[in-house]
């Protein structure tokens, strides 16, 4: 076969080849190079001109550095700029070439004009080659102490290019600690902003190996610095600015009085024209007040138009990135938009990726009032052109459904998607009205019958297709056509190309059989013999379960594939608390646009150990794991505190999640897996046998099935004391400083939830039990609660959580960090413990 | 770290580069191909302007037939990001005089490298202001020490500008004749239900400045908004006059104001920059003024023909005129024929947006009129797929007229040598994104 060409680059008049151009150029550079003829710099700027077009569309135009620094004896600064442009651009691949350079820039550096000064030192520290830094440090010095201000700017970023390029000898030279004087004494704002910025950096590379940068880093973080800088803060320019606030997040304040102070600096830079400064604004407020659980709510209230305004004005590009923040704002304190709910409405030529973003949005602030006129809106947007914004929003108003007790009126107006006829629609909906049954089976005679009018012919999507399947199976009873319309599918098994719409066709039969089995006996039959020929792993497997369950015993098999369900209560989030706290912590970058930490999307040398727990949860069997273990057990081995965490997920989330048949959690069980592995030895040859075998089947699936999965051992019981103090500032430091060792939902009972009318008794009722509060606030339904404890035996061993109680849903979600990691899980069931007892007599 | 932007590209629509500015070593290889494979060439382009590919991020915007592509290889701050681009792209057209396209780039792209040299350094922005940039990058970059050492002078003044506490305005300028010329522009947006019910409706206003001033003045500005009425009562101790007070939802202002007695006095006051520049924006949604109703009436009568009846009435006062008036009325893709009168301007069909296109060029206020069309329709196979309706879409400017009702009470000038100002003051509003949907 022939290689593929070469340069598939197409030719334009504006791109030419290259070669002979260059050869041109290089003989007539040399011809301009000596001459001293008057006009010579006109000619000159021509061909420099084109030099660096070039340069610029990617032509090598390497070949004519030497004709280009003999060139540039000239006195035109245009001339100038431009060659040191492309010397900037090429030394570094010409190392001996640029030797030549530096000797008229030294000259120039030390020219009277301080506009040249600046520019030759600029360039000089552009050559990013290592072995001329001898050659920056002279020039360097002196721009540092240079009388004129431009110079001294340049110079002081000069510093930092030569740390990339040789951080010893930056070291060496002693820069950082000139910059650091500089930085507290210049009377220029831009040469102290840039002071700033070059050694936040320098230090915060330098501090993994040196203590004293650490110390320096710290005390960037130090009171007199960061009031030096916010004091003087309306000195610099915009930019400037955001380094400053940039800065200022870092900050940990020594009390309220501090915080407020800051506060009061800084409320003007709200209203700045700048929208970049007003987000980093924004963040120092939020960070500030992590802790005053009710002062961060009025911060909310206070940025919020602010950030309303940004949103509205200038280009989509720049309030998709506003749009990014105002996004996770408003999913961490929904109630406070709730009212703002307009200002999230599409318009018709926005991007979609603007309206994707302001539907979820419309979707997080849905509540009681005003849910009528959101899923109003949303039903619009269904019918847009757009297929995927009309996606977007069924799923918006799926998921607003889900989410709101009284949900009547949004499910008529979901089943009336399905009247629209149009697939995509169609399809949508199918998936969420599946949902929404199996929280709210109490609809399920609504959904029915108008579900049972959908002719399965024009749903293609595998996903609806699932669903529509599942309905037709789960309700079988309730639709006098269902087994009909499974045996259609079923003798259509061969053209199915999504095996899990195969899945959801045998569990489909199955049920259907167990309800009406005259009626589908044929069409089981023919599925599972469809089913255990399939070449799909999964399919084939699932078949012949239900193929021997059905042969050992039918009500058996009934019990296994279609016990009575109860309704799922939550569906677990997409993304941990955890992950969400850690964005929160980046606002303001690029994290929250991408919606994911920074360590999952920043390169390599700044991934951290976290990337390997992230990706545990997915990681297929690696090939150490090969043979009959079963992986779960490696993730034991692995991650010990991750293993727990997760269990306790499905602990709480077990009772409901179980319902389901093919969900069943599957690592905690490994005793099941291996007698289930046994099972499948005893191979369809010998199934006859299976009767009488020793396994007690009711056993086996009365333990992963009926009610909820085995307690895990309770800890040790902790001693907790009973009169432990802190001050609220030492409890902030700590809880900024420690890393969240737990994260668990747990629920308020009834009784509780009707105490929490007055917040005040759930923190007296939790100093009972040695749990103190230090903070607390919000209002109905959403209260947050800041608390501490100290084990009896050890003062210095504390735990710190954060409760968020929602008495609407009656959940609680509590967040511990310990200064003993290993025993928190044991504070958490202490503190479960506690807050379950709430509001008994 | 605010940007510590790696590399600043400027592409065609075609993707060819037309600048390549590199500021960090930490990118490798060819990002400006990466860019053009992953994101020109797919779909992406136009799905989210903020991409990663690789260990780098590109972020991305289109201004006319240019994209700028920032590439950042940190967890930047995006927001800055692209306020920077934003405002290197004003810089920018503050040098070609207006626009700012692939062919402006390709005559001044020597200048455009001159600029990012001095606006970006290492990756961090500088200074932005056009004021100060202007004294020492020129056009015509002719200026030099050697060749004209008399003339040059004014550049060590320069350099101190550049970086120097008053970073919009040099000192020493003098005009003859001293005047100040403000405009209230204000855009509606308006999102209206076919039953005739406003569902969203704000104004986003800005307030702009053209200073032809000498010397360094201080200037006042009075608006009739609610807050800084009452605070002025307060201080003067006096009931406020009755009328109507403005209930501002937001404001920012240019650097120039002083926020501080902004908040204190609830005063706009502040030295301005030589001429023109934005001093505030704000942003209201309660008691706003629509100039226009739009009244339309669509039936689909079978499937081949529709009628279509837009009524639009002018609302503002009756003295008052709106300007370029235009109503984009959406007709099906099938649209075969149409047929219709209006009352005044002009109507016409245009099938590449598939809407009727009703322009007037002047409504006076107090008035309406009305389009009335007949649509025939090819009828197609897929009948199934009805129409999705896009809503209506108004472009109008009512000048004298604001939509919230804003006023400028004052604009005084205090300078030291204490000479006579000219002040205009210049009202208009424009449609933001007006929709009715029908």
């Amino acid at each position: 076969m022939a290689p593929p060409a070469a340069s598939q680059r197409y030719p334009s008049p504006s791109q030419p080849s290259g070669k002979s151009e260059v050869t041109d150029l290089k003989s007539q550079l040399r011809q301009l190079a000596g001459s001293r003829a008057p006009g010579v710099d006109d000619s000159k700027r021509d061909l420099f001109k084109k030099v660096i077009s070039y340069m610029t569309i990617g032509i090598d135009v390497s070949s004519v550095f030497g004709e280009m620094v003999m060139c540039s004896a000239t006195s035109d600064i245009v001339l100038k700029k431009m060659c040191y442009l492309y010397v900037g651009n090429y030394a570094k691949g010409n190392p001996d070439l640029s030797l030549l350079t530096i000797n008229f820039l030294q000259r120039d550096c030390k020219d009277q004009d301080p506009m040249i000064r600046g520019l030759a030192l600029r360039s000089l520290c552009s050559l990013r080659v290592p072995n001329l830094v001898e050659y920056l440090v002279g020039p360097l010095g002196s721009g540092l102490k240079d009388n004129n201000s431009y110079v001294r700017t340049i110079a002081v970023t000069g510093v930092l290019k030569l740390y990339h390029i040789s951080a010893s000898t930056c070291i060496d030279a002693d820069f950082p600690a000139t910059l650091k004087s500089l930085m507290l004494h210049d009377s220029d704002a831009q040469v102290v902003a840039n002071c700033l910025s070059a050694l936040q950096e320098i230090w915060s590379l330098e501090a993994s190996h040196s203590e004293e940068a650490c110390r320096e880093k710290e005390s960037l973080l130090s009171k007199p610095v960061i009031y030096y800088f916010l004091n003087r803060i309306k000195e610099f320019n915009e930019w400037a600015q955001c380094l400053i606030l940039e800065l200022a997040v870092k900050y940990v304040p020594s009390d309220s009085n501090d915080i407020f102070d800051i506060m009061n600096l800084l409320e003007d830079r709200l209203q700045h024209a700048n929208g970049a400064v007003v987000l980093a604004t924004v963040k120092v407020f939020l960070q500030l007040t992590l802790s005053m659980t009710d002062v961060h709510q009025q911060v909310y209230e206070r940025i919020k138009s602010p950030l309303l305004t940004l949103v509205s004005s200038g280009s989509p590009e720049q309030s998709y990135a506003i749009l990014s923040h105002l996004h996770l704002l408003v999913v961490r304190a929904p109630f406070i938009f709730a009212s703002d709910y307009k200002h999230f409405y599409c318009q018709y030529n926005e991007p979609a990726y603007v309206k994707k973003l302001k539907l979820e949005m419309l979707t997080a602030i849905a509540n009681e009032s005003n849910t009528y006129e959101i899923v109003t809106e949303l039903c619009e947007y269904a019918a847009n052109v757009d297929i995927a914004i009309a996606r977007e929003s069924v799923r918006a108003v799926g998921k607003i459904a889900l989410q709101q007790y009284d949900v009547n009126a949004i499910v008529d107006r979901l089943l009336q998607f399905l009247e629209m006829e149009k697939d995509y629609v169609t399809a949508e909906t199918l998936v969420l009205v599946k949902d929404l049954l199996r929280k709210y089976p109490q609809w399920s005679h609504d959904c029915i019958s108008v579900v049972g009018g959908i002719s399965s012919k024009n749903i293609q999507e595998p996903k609806a297709k699932s669903a529509l399947i599942w309905m037709l199976g789960e309700y079988a009873q309730d639709m006098s056509d269902a087994p009909y319309i499974l045996e259609n599918l079923i003798e259509n098994w061969e053209e199915e190309h999504s095996a899990e719409v195969r899945l959801h066709l045998l569990t489909a039969a199955m049920k259907c059989f167990f309800k009406r089995p005259p009626e589908t006996q044929k069409a089981l039959g023919i599925a599972l013999a469809a089913g255990m020929a399939d070449f799909h792993q999964d399919v084939h497997d699932r078949a012949l379960f239900y193929y021997r369950v059905l042969q050992y015993d039918v009500h058996v098999a009934e019990r296994v594939v279609s016990p009575p369900k109860q309704a799922v209560s939550v569906f677990a989030d997409t993304q941990s608390s955890e992950i969400k706290d850690r964005i929160f912590d980046e606002f303001n970058s690029l994290s929250v646009v991408y919606q994911k930490p920074s360590y999952m999307f920043t390169d390599k040398e700044h991934r951290g150990p976290f990337e390997f727990s992230d990706e545990i949860g997915n990681i297929p069997i690696t090939p150490e794991a090969s043979g009959d273990i079963v992986p779960a057990q490696q993730f034991e081995a692995n991650d010990k505190d991750l293993l727990l965490s997760t269990d306790e997920k499905d602990d709480n989330k077990g009772v409901s999640i179980t319902g389901s048949a093919y969900t069943a959690p599957s690592h905690d069980n490994s005793n099941i897996s291996s007698q289930m592995q046994e099972l499948a030895i005893s191979g369809p040859a010998t199934s006859a046998a299976t009767p009488q075998s020793s396994f007690d089947f009711d056993d086996i699936f009365g333990l992963g099935l009926s009610t909820a999965p085995a307690p895990t051992p309770s800890p040790p019981l902790l001693k907790l004391n009973p009169r432990a103090a802190l001050d609220p500032g030492a409890f902030q430091q700590k809880w900024r400083q420690l890393p969240i060792s737990l994260t668990q939902d747990c629920s308020v009972n009834p009784q509780g939830i009707a105490a929490l009318t007055v917040p005040q008794s759930l923190i007296k009722h939790m100093q009972s039990h040695s749990i103190h509060c230090i903070a607390s606030g919000g209002q109905s339904p959403n209260f947050k609660f800041f608390f501490f404890a100290q084990k009896e035996s050890e003062p210095s061993s504390n735990y710190f959580t954060e409760c968020v109680i929602n008495s609407s849903s009656a959940k609680a979600q509590i967040k511990v960090k310990a200064d003993e990691q290993s025993t928190s899980q044991a504070f958490a069931t202490v503190f479960e413990t506690a807050l379950s007892e709430f509001g008994m007599p | 770290m605010p940007v510590a932007a790696s590399a600043i590209y400027f592409l065609n629509l075609r993707g060819d580069v037309l600048i390549n500015r590199t500021y960090r070593d930490d990118v490798g290889g060819n990002m400006v191909d990466a860019f053009r494979t992953h994101i020109m060439q797919t779909k992406e382009l136009g799905n989210c302007p903020v991409r990663q590919i690789g260990g780098c991020s590109f972020v991305y915007m289109r201004i006319s037939n240019v994209y700028i592509v920032t590439v950042v290889s940190s967890n930047a701050n995006v927001a800055c990001g692209f306020k920077f681009v934003v405002e290197a792209v004003t810089l920018f057209k503050s040098y070609f005089g207006g626009a700012f396209d692939e062919d402006a780039i390709k005559n001044n792209f020597v200048l455009i490298y001159e600029l990012l040299d001095e606006i970006m350094d290492f990756g961090y922005p500088q200074n932005l202001s056009p004021e100060i940039l202007k004294l020492y990058i020129t056009q015509e970059g002719v200026r030099s020490p050697f060749s004209s050492k008399p003339k040059d002078k004014p550049v060590p003044n320069a350099t101190l500008q550049v970086t120097g506490a008053v970073g919009w305005r040099r000192e020493g300028l003098s005009y003859k004749k001293n005047e100040v010329f403000l405009d209230i522009v204000e855009s509606v947006n308006l999102l209206m239900s076919s039953k005739g019910n406003v569902l969203r409706c704000d104004v986003t206003g800005k307030v702009l400045m053209k200073c032809f001033l000498s010397g360094m003045p201080d200037l006042k500005l009075g608006l009739n908004d609610k807050i800084g009425l009452e605070k002025e009562s307060e201080m003067k101790s006096r009931p406020a006059k009755s009328g109507k007070t403005i209930e501002l939802d937001d404001v920012t202002f240019h650097q120039c104001v002083n926020l501080t007695r902004f908040n204190s006095e609830k005063t706009v006051s502040f030295v301005p920059p030589d001429g023109e520049f934005e001093l505030m924006k704000y942003r209201i949604t309660e008691g706003v003024n629509l100039p226009f109703r739009v009244l339309p009436t669509i039936k689909e009568l079978g499937r081949t023909r529709m009628e279509v009846n837009v009524k639009v009435k002018s609302v503002f006062g009756a003295k008052m005129f709106a300007l370029g008036v235009v109503v984009k009325i959406p007709v099906p893709k099938q649209t075969a024929k149409t047929n219709f009168q209006v009352t005044s301007g002009r109507a016409k069909y245009n099938p590449s947006i598939d809407c009727l296109v009703w322009k007037i060029r002047k409504f006076p206020g107090q008035t309406e009129s009305t389009l009335s069309a007949e649509i025939e329709l090819i009828s197609t196979m897929g009948e199934k797929k009805s129409w999705t309706r896009p809503p209506i879409q108004m472009e109008f400017q009512v000048p004298m007229f604001t939509a919230s009702g804003l006023r400028v009470r004052f604009l005084k000038v205090w300078e030291k040598s204490g000479y006579n100002t000219v002040e205009w003051v210049r009202y208009i509003t424009k449609a933001g994104s007006y929709e009715i949907r029908c």
